[in-house]
C-alpha cells in the first residue's frame, strides 16, 4: 500500500506507539488517584503537557488535553453564547456545524469568503467586525487545498480590538513552525493522529485569563476545562510524537516538498492542463489538491484504491457526506470542476518511489476513465 | 426496466452491482456498463477483488449498491 492521505490521518510514529503502550497495560492507574499508580499516569500527563507547551510557546498550564481536534473547536465556539461570531467559509466542519448549532441559539455569524488561493482578506476581516463581535475562529491551515491563513496578522488585529481569536491548528501543528505568541492567538486547537500520535487524542492551547466554557462536566481534570478520566496513553503518544515532529520538522519539510514537486511536474509532463488548488507562496508542505479535467475524482481515488494508492477526495455519493467540497467551491470552482478534484498529501514516511508510483498510476487511471467516458 | 448489457461482451441482464461499479469507477453518468468479468479486465484487477469493493461500498452507504 501506498498511503499517500496524510492530511486525513498519519501512521503513528514508532517511538509515540511504544512510549504508550506501557499506559495501557502496566501502569494503567488513574492519573486522579492519590496513590504511587496513578501518580506514575498523572506524571506522565504532566510531562506531555510540558511538552506541548514548548512546542508552541506557551506555558503548562495553558495546555487542556481532548479527544481531538473537532472536540476542541466545538468547545471553543460553544463557549459563545450570544452576540457575533467571525469565520471563514472554509472551515473544517467541526467549526462550521458548531457555528450553525449556534446560530440556531440566536447567535449572529459572519462567514468570510475566500480568493481563489483560499486566503481570507484582512480587509474583509475587519469589515465584519461589529460592535458585539465576540469570536473569530480562522483556521491556520485548510485540509483540503493546504493554504495558510494570515494569521499572525489577523492576531495582531484582533489583540487590538479586542476581540478573542481562534485557530484551528489541526493541519498545521507539528507540520509547520506554530508559536502561539507570535500568533497572537487566545485559543488553538489540534489533534494527535495529524502529527503521528494516536487517534483519540488531542489539545487545546487557551491563554490564561479567557474564558472557556467545558463540554463535559464532572471530576474537573485538564484544569477544570475538560473533566473525564484522562485518556494517559494517548496524551504519552501525543507529546512524544509532536516532540518528534518538531525536532525533524526542518528535512521532513523538504523531503514532501520534493515528493509535492515531483508529483505535479511529473503529472503535468503527461495531462498538462491540470489545475492545482491553493495558494503556492503559503502552503503546508505536502498537501496537492488536483483537478483532472473531465475526470471524476471520486472515480479516480477508487481506480487508485484498486491499485494500493491511497488519496482522498472531497466527493462522494456516499449519504454520510455532503456531494461536493465547500471548500473548492468557496474558491470559485465550478461545481463540475471540484467534483474533478482529489487531494494527495505526503507525510514523512513517504518515499520518492513511493511518489513515482503515484505519478503513473494516476496518469494511467485518468487515461482509463477519460478513455471510457468517451466511449460512453 | 430495460434491462443493460455489457458493452465489451455483449453479456445480458447486468446486476445492480454490475451497473453500480462501472458507475461508480468509471462515469457515474455512463449510459455504457461493463459486466464484472470485462470490468475487472479493462481495471487490470481479479474479480473477486471487485467482489471485495462491492461489499466496501455498501457498508459505506453508497445508493449505487
Amino acid at each position: 500500500m501506498i498511503y499517500a492521505d496524510n492530511a486525513s490521518t498519519t501512521r503513528i510514529s514508532d517511538k509515540a506507539l511504544e512510549r504508550m503502550l506501557p499506559f495501557l497495560r502496566e501502569e494503567y492507574g488513574n492519573p486522579s488517584s492519590l496513590y504511587s499508580h496513578g501518580t506514575k499516569s498523572k506524571n506522565a500527563i504532566e510531562e506531555a503537557r510540558c511538552k506541548v507547551a514548548g512546542a508552541i510557546g506557551a506555558e503548562a498550564s495553558e495546555i487542556i488535553f481532548t479527544s481531538g481536534g473537532s472536540e476542541g473547536n466545538t468547545c471553543v465556539l460553544s463557549s459563545i453564547m450570544d452576540g457575533h461570531i467571525v469565520t471563514s467559509s472554509i472551515e473544517h466542519d467541526s467549526v462550521l456545524k458548531a457555528c450553525h448549532a449556534l446560530e440556531r441559539k440566536g447567535v449572529d455569524i459572519t462567514y468570510l469568503p475566500v480568493d481563489s488561493k483560499g486566503l481570507v482578506s484582512l480587509y474583509d476581516l475587519e469589515n465584519s467586525i461589529r460592535s458585539n463581535t465576540k469570536l473569530v475562529s480562522i483556521m491556520l491551515a485548510n485540509n483540503e487545498i493546504g493554504t495558510i491563513e494570515p494569521i499572525s496578522e489577523i492576531g495582531k488585529f484582533l489583540s487590538k480590538a479586542g476581540i478573542l481569536f481562534h485557530t484551528d491548528a489541526v493541519q498545521a501543528v507539528g507540520h509547520i513552525p506554530v508559536d502561539v505568541k507570535q500568533l497572537s492567538v487566545d485559543y488553538l486547537t489540534a489533534s494527535a493522529h495529524k502529527f503521528h500520535g494516536s487517534k483519540g487524542t488531542g489539545f487545546m492551547y487557551k491563554r490564561k485569563g479567557v474564558p472557556l466554557s467545558p463540554l463535559v462536566f464532572g471530576g474537573e481534570q485538564e484544569l477544570g476545562f475538560r473533566s473525564g478520566t484522562e485518556n494517559v496513553a494517548g496524551i504519552v503518544s501525543l507529546g512524544y510524537a509532536l516532540e518528534e515532529c518538531i525536532d525533524q520538522m526542518e528535512p521532513i519539510t523538504n523531503k514532501v516538498r520534493e515528493l509535492v514537486e515531483a508529483t505535479v511536474s511529473g503529472i503535468r509532463a503527461r495531462i498538462p492542463n491540470i489545475l492545482v488548488n491553493g495558494n503556492t507562496e503559503s502552503h503546508l508542505p505536502g498537501i496537492i489538491n488536483i483537478v483532472f479535467e473531465g475526470v471524476s475524482g471520486e472515480s479516480l481515488m477508487h481506480l487508485l484504491d484498486l491499485k494500493g494508492i491511497c488519496v482522498s477526495t472531497g466527493s462522494s455519493c456516499s449519504s454520510k457526506k455532503k456531494a461536493v467540497s465547500h471548500v473548492l467551491m468557496a474558491l470559485g470552482l465550478t461545481e463540475e470542476q471540484a467534483r474533478y478534484a482529489i487531494r494527495i498529501s505526503y507525510g514523512r514516511f513517504n518515499t520518492i518511489h513511493e511518489a513515482e508510483s503515484v505519478i503513473a498510476a494516476v496518469c494511467d487511471a485518468c487515461k482509463k476513465i477519460a478513455g471510457f467516458s468517451g466511449k460512453a | 426496466m430495460e434491462s443493460k448489457v455489457c458493452y465489451v461482451c455483449g453479456k445480458e441482464k447486468l446486476t445492480k452491482h454490475e451497473i453500480g461499479l462501472t458507475k461508480k469507477l468509471l462515469d457515474k453518468n455512463t449510459k455504457c456498463f461493463y459486466c464484472l468479468e470485462c470490468l475487472a479486465e479493462y481495471l487490470e484487477v481479479d474479480t473477486e477483488f471487485l467482489l471485495e469493493k462491492i461489499e466496501e461500498f455498501k457498508t459505506q452507504d453508497c445508493e449505487l449498491f
